[in-house]
């Protein structure tokens, strides 16, 4: 039963820039085109940042490249030595996958925090780190979690680490037609790793006035053998804080007290450069620092602690 | 040309690609139970369900969507035969206005096939895309309430028949 309905204007009435439309079948089809339509093309994922700049006129293109629906580019999987998640991963897909490792257990509390239910089945997790938000909540807990991007482009893929990718306010690594491929958390082969964030805000829907996460591996034995801390929302990149991290290796999980915990969200909060906005004030994030850096590893240690 | 599954009808969309999913189910296909409130993906209203998943249609642009099934409020009941989560709305008086019952219902449609047996917290949760601004929640987690009651016991009918 087909039924044609014509339309020339149909719409709400509001001028915005023209594009077309692309639906490549696989990731080298994309980046092809994207090479052919040139700077004047962007490729397009679950749209739920784009759409908006679009809107606003914020954007200039003449053509959509989506690439939202192609399967090489979505799954989860978890692999003895990774966790690898495909850039067209949905966050309803990561909220889901809690079961499958603790780590997606902490990226699935994540994306509860994210947007609206509605919203996290089409955004994806490479969009979300391709608009390199300083403010995002994934970020910092991949940065935590040492992760690497792969990155495709016209001659083969590259690896990034997560820090590195990140270069500015809403820029990354990604260079001329590279497409993010996947996220690869690595997994220790010996002793255990957890992880944790935590961040303030007010409500569903609003981003991170300050964040953190933290993430500690430990040795059969207890000793700490890599921790790693990464702030958000406090510089135009996502902060890793050595200094805070450093003082924790070759401890033991008891010898982690409040003190410990508190020196060390102390030591973040040095390296944290946040700026006053209608947001909150620059004093505020980074006292918040301090806090949310001390229960992320709390979290952690008495994840690890069982 | 763009083909939209629309409510298990097959639909040609003769639209420029640069449009919303939400635009064209309204403007093109009269399907104005997609009510459109902010346009920012944050308020609900334009919910759909998009291969079985909510979606925000105002979001997702219109080619995206093709190929998917679409369903709109106008899909899930008529005047004559209500869905069960409408009338379980009507009964609990889940709303006051109404502007942003259809997005509400859509959402509680797709929540409530996967979680068939929830806590009135769980349906805060699930509803926490959706907003009301006359502040019907409580009644509207109520109607989730009694929808579930509703479906449970017409699948539980459907088994025993």
């Amino acid at each position: 039963m087909n039924e044609a309905v014509v339309d020339e204007s149909g719409t709400d009435g509001v001028m915005r820039a023209r594009f077309d439309y692309a639906r490549p079948a696989t990731a080298q089809e994309a980046i092809k085109l994207k090479s052919q339509l040139g700077e004047k093309a962007r490729y397009w994922a679950g749209g739920t940042d784009m759409t908006l700049l679009w809107q606003r006129s914020e954007i200039q293109f003449d053509h959509c490249i989506d690439i939202r629906q192609l399967d090489e580019l979505d799954y989860i999987s978890v692999e003895p030595d990774s966790i690898r998640i495909g850039a067209m991963a949905s966050l309803s897909l990561l909220e889901r996958s809690a079961e499958a490792h603790h780590l997606l257990a902490t990226l699935s509390d994540i994306t509860k925090l994210m947007c609206t239910p509605q919203t996290r089945t089409l955004a994806t997790v490479g969009g979300n780190l391709c608009n390199a938000s300083p403010a995002s909540d994934l970020s910092p807990a991949f940065v935590a979690m040492n992760a690497q991007v792969v990155i495709l482009g016209e001659d083969g893929e590259r690896s990034v680490g997560m820090f590195e990718f990140f270069e500015g306010v809403n820029k990354t690594a990604l260079r001329g037609t590279e497409l993010l491929k996947e996220v690869t958390i690595p997994l220790p082969s010996a002793g255990q790793i957890a992880a944790s964030y935590r961040r303030i805000d007010r409500t569903v829907v609003d981003i991170a006035l300050v964040n953190a996460a933290s993430a500690l591996t430990v040795s059969d034995s207890g000793e700490i053998k890599k921790a790693s801390i990464a702030l958000g929302a406090v510089a135009p990149v996502i902060v890793r804080s050595e200094a805070a991290a450093q003082p924790l290796i070759g401890r033991t999980l008891d010898e982690l007290d409040d003190a410990m915990l508190a020196a060390a969200g102390e030591a973040a909060s040095k390296d944290a450069k946040p700026i006053s906005d209608v947001r909150a004030s620059a004093g505020y994030r980074r006292d918040m620092v301090k806090v949310m850096v001390r229960r992320s590893l709390a979290d952690c240690v008495e994840q690890l602690k069982g | 040309m763009t083909m939209l599954k629309v409510n298990n009808r097959t639909l040609e969309v003769t639209s420029r690609p640069d449009r919303t999913l939400a635009d064209v189910l309204r403007n093109d296909l009269g399907l104005i139970g997609v009510r459109v409130s902010c346009s920012e993906g944050e308020c609900g209203s334009c919910t759909v369900l998009v291969g079985g998943e909510p979606c925000t249609s105002c979001l997702m642009l219109v080619n995206q969507a093709e190929g998917q099934d679409i369903t709109t409020i106008e899909g899930i009941g008529s005047q004559d035969d209500l869905h069960p989560i409408q009338q379980a709305f009507i009964e609990e008086q889940g709303f006051q206005c109404a502007f942003c019952t259809p997005g509400f219902i859509m959402s509680a449609k797709a929540f409530l096939a996967e979680n068939p047996n929830p806590t009135a917290d769980e349906v805060s949760v699930a509803m926490s895309g959706n907003i009301c601004r006359c502040g019907a929640y409580p009644y509207i987690v109520r109607s989730v309430l009694r929808a579930a009651e509703k479906l449970r016991k017409s699948s539980g009918q459907q088994a025993a028949e």
